[in-house]
């Protein structure tokens, strides 16, 4: 800023009107620069939100870990139950652990709704920042990271696909008939 | 020919769950010898110990998928002619075509139920 401010204020020679304004363009894009830098607010990112974000889905995975052992504990107790006189009121007492282990799924969706929260701040920041400095990418994926997209396409290691499966069981088995 | 529910079952897969998960199927199935392995790495190294009746693989797996396992097996004379289900979230029509083109024997798509994995079992060795 005090560095595009002495620059507007120097009177120009005659010849060199050019390199001044030259200057000043220069002087006036790393200010615009910094404050799109820091509207990136960088620190806050990687000190509180990404942290934040790895923390809440690893307490999912914890979470739907617990609970999915915790059901299918109590199935396979159920499984095991003698075909006795208490059958019943066992299998219902079962039933409401199966229920409470359900429960894992209202605080899970809350954990996610925070870091999709984060992650649409840490996008729209970077999408400003980019348009701001007319950013281009350069230089092509990292040979290692094609390679390593390439056998997880070949080998479909990217995991489920996101809106069910492509191919329905039916299909599949009229290609085994 | 009736299932013979005393053949062992190999069952592949690195989601734990998901291994209990077939594993609880078989046995409602009445298929009581299954064993487990997390890989195709390891599930090789267990084939190559014990003689089993069927191989239930995952695709998506690391380091060695279910994929890369079949083929294997597939090349191995003396495990070739092992029945072979392919089990996954993943079904493109091109997959499923690799998978058969590899040799395997039924495909099928998760999630399913103790009915599908009967039927698919029945249709690969013999019912």
């Amino acid at each position: 800023m005090a560095l595009a401010k002495q620059a507007r204020n120097v009177n120009p020679a005659p010849d060199k009107p050019s390199l001044i304004r030259e200057l000043v363009e220069i002087a006036d894009y790393i200010a615009h620069l910094r404050n799109e830098i820091a509207a990136l607010r960088a620190n806050e990112l990687t000190r509180d939100r990404l942290p934040m974000a790895h923390e809440e889905l690893g307490s999912v995975v914890a979470a739907t870990a617990g609970a999915t052992n915790s059901i299918m504990n109590t199935a396979e107790e159920i499984l095991g139950l003698p075909n006795d006189k208490n059958y019943r009121a066992t299998v219902e007492a079962r039933m409401n652990d199966i229920f409470e282990a359900c429960t894992f799924q209202d605080i899970t969706g809350q954990r996610i709704a925070k870091v999709v929260e984060a992650l649409r701040q840490l996008e729209s920041r970077l999408s400003r920042f980019a348009s701001a400095v007319k950013a281009k990418d350069e230089g092509g994926i990292d040979p290692e990271e094609v390679e390593r997209r390439v056998r997880k396409e070949l080998l479909i290691l990217n995991g489920p696909q996101l809106h069910g499966p492509a191919v329905a069981q039916d299909e599949i088995d009229a290609l085994f008939a | 020919m009736a299932l013979d529910l005393g053949m062992p079952i190999l069952v592949v897969d690195d989601y734990q769950t998901m291994v209990r998960i077939i594993r609880n199927l078989l046995k409602q199935l009445g298929f009581e010898e299954v064993d487990d392995a997390s890989d195709g790495t390891a599930a090789l190294a267990r084939l190559k110990n014990r003689k089993y009746g069927l191989v239930i693989s995952d695709w998506n797996m690391e380091p060695m998928t279910g994929y890369e396992l079949l083929r294997h097996v597939r090349a191995d004379e003396a495990l070739r002619t092992t029945p072979f289900i392919m089990v996954t979230a993943e079904s493109k029509t091109e997959n499923v075509i690799a998978a058969k083109k590899a040799g395997v024997n039924n495909y099928i798509v998760k999630p399913f139920n103790a009915a599908t994995l009967k039927s698919k079992i029945e249709a690969v060795c013999g019912a």
